[in-house]
């Protein structure tokens, strides 16, 4: 192994964590800043709802596509986001493993396994891309961030999908390729990871506030849990 | 390029310092945490209705206000505005473009809120914006007119108070009879340390008297020791449209204050979707003011009076297919959307669900102000179209709300797309369903004291002399043949001229009139009447199909009409009005 990939698996990968971590940190103080608005008057609603069912019901709706009628009917574009997320998580359980658990890498099935979940989302990462260029109303909330983002994470997880037969290898540079597709992915995710905090993926650090403080709301005020009914 | 600080507008500037001070974390939270995903895109009822134009789309419009918040308080969009499309704003043009997106293109319905994946609050950071933009002066000017009202008056419709305690006097001598009580009884005023403090919305004062004789009737029958305010009795709150925390505030206070000082136990708010949720949920929080004494809708009040067995009802009174319409305030705001349902189910007998419905269901169009904003009514009647369909695919002939400005928007959308339908409210089905029993009912004389004449038979209209003025022939047609049918002499008239010079020959009991005829105008037409001595006996009923009007006849200084009713008119509707208006012996003008 050459003590480029050596560096760019190891300590560039800290730096570049800690990096997003101190950052995230400070985006955390930053946001805590802002005062938390509150309810003086009596809660409404149905009885048995309460701001803590409210908050869990909030927090896991993701979960439900059934629960938003966003989710509920567009289910494919909904598995698309269960898919793209599955690899992005798995993506870097990859740059994990590959400097401190490479053995498992070596459990039958698991790197194809890795393949398959990276590969589909980096396949739903271009569809991603069709439909922010080719819907009007996506071109036209989209910012350059939104595309870079998207289109970073897209080669990343493609990256991922090419360098996974070759993370169980102790020195790479002795097979065709595999110290490059090795290097390009860690290389890609040291950005990712420096790049994280100043753009729309950090959207994670604010869903369980934004999460929270509405299902809160909406708990108190017996909106969530959602009801529907199609019959008197 | 940026473009220097001292170009910047007194009321841009104003506008920026103040979101500093507006933002809080809940706030804060929408406007970093969206990933522009566009899952709420198709939530908007102005998107649906619009296909193709993105600039409905709410993160779109959310974006239009995001933008000031990314470059002024986000990091990146400070050091790098054009990677995140973070802007600003320098002219008062721009503010002007600001308000037509948060005015003009969403009626803070929160349905999008419920649909983003990442719990942002689209509707929550449009009133903010509102907020601002009505800070520095930039509002649609009915925005401001009511406001102005609300601040000065004490109620969003400027009734004056001498306007209001007469027409609760009317509605109580209205029931004098039917109840066998003297009219002080029925709707006591100022009355002390009762149970409940009944609240209204000023609308029902000049449009729709007869929802406030419909609940005296059913408090009356609860045995309900209740009473009305004289002064501080209305229970909307524009401050929850314009965005203004102060007025919202200070209007829910002045209520608030006058249910202590009659040491009420409870205020009971009438159906009105942002008059609940601005008296019961948000005012306490904008006027930082704890309120002593329990809140509640008067359809949670009229479901416990039934559930108890405090008055009886008879649902086989309302047969005709109904179906029932969410404010966006009551269900997605408030939680209430099963009571209604409760109830509406003891007093009908043919309930069709909307779909969606609930908190799901689409906003009536008239929300977040939008009746008041005429500037934006021909959007707001596009974007109709998506509660056209809703409604149409119930089969119902009634759609019923617990909203005011729902009755307003539905009655709109109902006219321009031509649907078959009437809108009622619960409290109206529920007096119709009541089961009077026979000791509230007073005795009859076996024998007239004095006998009168008495019309023909089966013609209850008959004696009575009617002019009719409309400028649409069809219209004149209509209303001719139902109440020459029911015995009145009509006269139709098809202008302004037309109808004072009927009128001023016929000399009749009740003029019909049409708000937007040619000649002179219904305004002065209706003025002119009203000065006049000799004419002082003509009862006059608008008849008209836009709503938006009301204020050429409302807001001039003289007594008010004794009628008022919305195109489409049924036959059942128009005679009932009718014959409630000419009934009136004892209202004075």
């Amino acid at each position: 192994m050459s003590d480029f990939l050596h560096f760019s698996e190891h300590r560039l990968q800290e730096l570049a964590l800690g990096f997003m971590a101190l950052v995230y940190a400070i985006r955390i103080v930053w946001f805590l800043r802002f005062k938390a608005g509150g309810e003086r008057q009596a809660k409404t609603g149905p009885p048995g709802t309460s701001r803590t069912k409210g908050v869990l019901y909030s927090w896991v709706n993701i979960a439900m596509p059934w629960a938003m009628e966003s989710t509920r009917k567009k289910l494919f574009f909904y598995c698309q986001f269960v898919v793209f997320h599955l690899g992005v998580a798995t993506a870097i359980l990859l740059s994990f493993i590959i400097p401190y658990g490479r053995g498992l890498l070596e459990i039958p099935l698991a790197v194809p396994a890795i393949q398959v979940i990276t590969g589909a989302a980096c396949a739903v990462g271009v569809i991603r891309m069709i439909r922010r260029v080719g819907s009007p109303y996506m071109r036209a909330i989209s910012s350059p961030d939104d595309y870079f983002s998207l289109a970073l994470l897209t080669v990343w997880l493609g990256s991922a999908v090419l360098a996974a037969p070759y993370g169980a290898l102790a020195d790479p540079s002795k097979v065709a390729y595999a110290e490059g597709l090795r290097l390009t992915f860690f290389l890609l995710t040291a950005f990712f990871l420096v790049y994280v905090p100043f753009s729309k993926i950090s959207h994670y650090l604010y869903y369980p506030f934004t999460r929270y403080y509405l299902g809160k709301t909406l708990g108190y005020r017996g909106v969530y849990p959602i009801r529907r009914g199609s019959k008197a | 390029m940026t473009r220097p600080e001292k170009t910047r507008s007194a009321k841009a500037r104003k506008v920026l310092e103040r979101l500093g001070q507006k933002l809080n974390r809940q706030i804060a939270g929408s406007m970093v945490a969206c990933v522009h995903c566009g899952m709420c895109t198709d939530s908007c009822h102005y998107v649906l209705a619009n296909p193709g134009d993105p600039t409905y789309a709410p993160a779109y419009k959310a974006d239009r206000i995001r933008k000031l918040f990314k470059r002024h308080h986000d990091w990146t969009g400070r050091v790098f505005p054009w990677w995140v499309k973070a802007g600003s704003v320098f002219t008062d043009e721009e503010l002007e473009e600001l308000k037509d997106i948060v005015f003009g293109k969403c009626t803070n319905c929160r349905r999008c809120s419920l649909n983003c994946p990442m719990g942002v609050d689209l509707a929550t950071f449009n009133r903010m914006a509102r907020g601002l933009l009505v800070s520095v002066g930039i509002m649609p000017e009915g925005v401001a007119v009511v406001s102005k009202d609300q601040w000065e008056l004490g109620n969003q419709m400027g009734v004056l108070k001498e306007d209001y305690v007469e027409t609760l006097e009317w509605m109580a001598e209205e029931l004098e009879e039917e109840l066998g009580a003297p009219a002080e009884e029925i709707i006591p005023i100022d009355k002390p340390d009762c149970e409940v403090v009944y609240s209204i919305n000023p609308r029902e004062v000049k449009y729709d008297p007869r929802t406030i004789a419909d609940a005296a009737k059913i408090f009356c029958l609860a045995g309900e020791n209740w009473t009305m305010p004289s002064d501080c009795w209305d229970m909307t709150n524009f401050g929850l449209f314009s965005g203004d925390d102060d007025l919202g505030g200070a209007v829910a206070r002045r209520l608030y204050e006058k249910v202590i000082e009659l040491r009420g136990k409870r205020l009971v708010i009438s159906e009105c979707g942002h008059g609940y949720r601005s008296t019961r949920c948000e005012a306490p929080n904008w006027g930082k003011f704890d309120v002593p004494f329990d809140m509640e809708s008067s359809v949670i009040t009229m479901l416990g009076y039934i559930k108890e067995g405090r008055i009886r009802v008879d649902k086989r009174r309302n047969t005709i297919p109904v179906t029932f319409h969410d404010s966006c305030n009551n269900a997605r705001s408030c939680g209430l959307f099963e009571e209604p349902r409760e109830l509406l189910n003891l007093v009908v007998t043919d309930f069709r669900e909307m779909v969606p419905n609930r908190a799901e269901n689409f906003c009536c169009t008239g929300g977040g102000g939008a009746m008041s904003m005429s500037e934006y009514t021909p959007r707001r009647l596009k974007s109709g179209k998506i509660k056209a369909d809703q409604l149409k695919a119930t089969g119902a002939k009634i759609v019923v709300t617990s909203c005011h400005n729902c009755v307003d928007g539905l009655t709109d959308v109902i006219r321009h797309y031509k649907l078959d339908m009437e809108v009622t409210q619960l409290v109206n089905l529920v007096a119709n369903a009541l089961v009077v029993p026979a000791e509230a009912v007073p005795e009859k004389p076996a024998v007239p004291e004095k006998v009168e004449e008495v019309p023909a038979p089966g013609l209850p209209l008959a004696g009575h002399t009617i002019v009719v003025a409309d400028d649409e022939p069809d219209q004149v047609t209509m209303l001719r043949a139902i109440l020459e049918d029911h015995g009145a002499t009509v006269f139709p008239a098809f202008s302004g001229d037309e109808a004072l010079d009927m009128v001023h020959r016929h000399k009749p009991d009740l003029l019909t009139l049409d708000l937007a005829m040619p000649g002179k105008s219904a305004g002065e037409v209706f003025e002119m009447i009203r000065k006049d001595p000799q004419m002082d006996h003509v009862k006059i009923c608008v008849i008209t199909g836009r709503p938006e009007l009301r204020e050429v006849i409302y807001e001039r200084s003289v007594a008010p009409p004794e009628g008022y009713l919305d195109k489409p008119v049924s036959e059942e509707r128009l005679l009932r009005n009718v014959r409630k208006v000419l009934e009136v012996t004892h209202h004075e003008n």
